[in-house]
């Protein structure tokens, strides 16, 4: 298991117990924690392209 | 159709049961659910980032932050928010503090500088271990605020809240 196999636990748990605060409906608290996760691992993913294509052009 | 409610019991005790161990404040306002999620969520990452830090990642010293920037424990700020999990680490400085040695054989007391050295030798390991420990102490903080306040946002279709207090002024304003 490479390093970054540590954030997907590190996230989901982001992502749930951030969900959890917000709603008390357990279908909220799924959607909310999917779609969340999406948008963290989203954003990782487009940052690191960004930053690798950066690092490859300098 | 009635509104349901979320009974928040006493909020007070409710948080400080939150903060002692996830989910435990949970559990004693009968959301069971809630406290399942934020228990397995919060003690796994704290205990696995524990674990990967070789039990010796989390510790305390009481120096000030100001004077001595290098030596404060910032991490810990993160870490205490987990509760009783992370405790010893604020009773062995304690006792170092005070010139005892350390009990529990030595469980979260603050490392010598050779073996923070020999730690980092390990590699990120220690580094991932130390960030899941406190990020699972920050998350704690939102389950605290949950236990105290009830969820943050509450839709139209989904209960409402009231703690024994609310509801006990309501009761005394129906009656008068």
């Amino acid at each position: 298991m490479t390093y970054y196999g540590f954030v997907f636990p590190l996230v989901v748990a982001i992502a749930l117990v951030y969900s959890a605060s917000r709603h008390e409906e357990w279908p909220r608290i799924w959607w909310q924690a999917l779609r969340l996760c999406g948008a963290i691992f989203g954003i990782l993913l487009a940052t690191t392209v960004v930053l690798l294509l950066i690092n490859t052009q300098v | 159709m009635p509104h349901p409610t979320v009974d928040l019991k006493n909020r007070h005790l409710a948080a400080l049961l939150a903060w002692m161990v996830p989910g435990l404040g949970h559990f004693y306002q009968g959301r069971t659910g809630k406290g399942v999620l934020y228990s397995t969520c919060i003690l796994s990452l704290f205990f696995v980032g524990l674990w990967l830090g070789e039990w010796r990642i989390i510790y305390w010293r009481w120096v000030s932050p100001l004077a001595n920037t290098e030596a404060f424990c910032f991490n810990y700020l993160g870490q205490f928010f987990a509760g009783l999990p992370a405790l010893p680490a604020l009773i062995q400085a304690t006792l170092r503090h005070y010139g005892h040695d350390p009990i529990l054989w030595g469980f979260m007391a603050e490392p010598t500088q050779n073996e923070i050295n020999a730690l980092y030798r390990h590699g990120k390991f220690i580094e991932i271990g130390t960030l899941y420990a406190t990020v699972a102490g920050l998350l704690n903080f939102l389950a605290i605020y949950d236990a105290f306040d009830g969820p943050g946002h509450v839709a139209e279709d989904e209960p409402a809240v009231a703690s024994t207090t609310s509801t006990e002024v309501i009761e005394a304003g129906a009656s008068a």
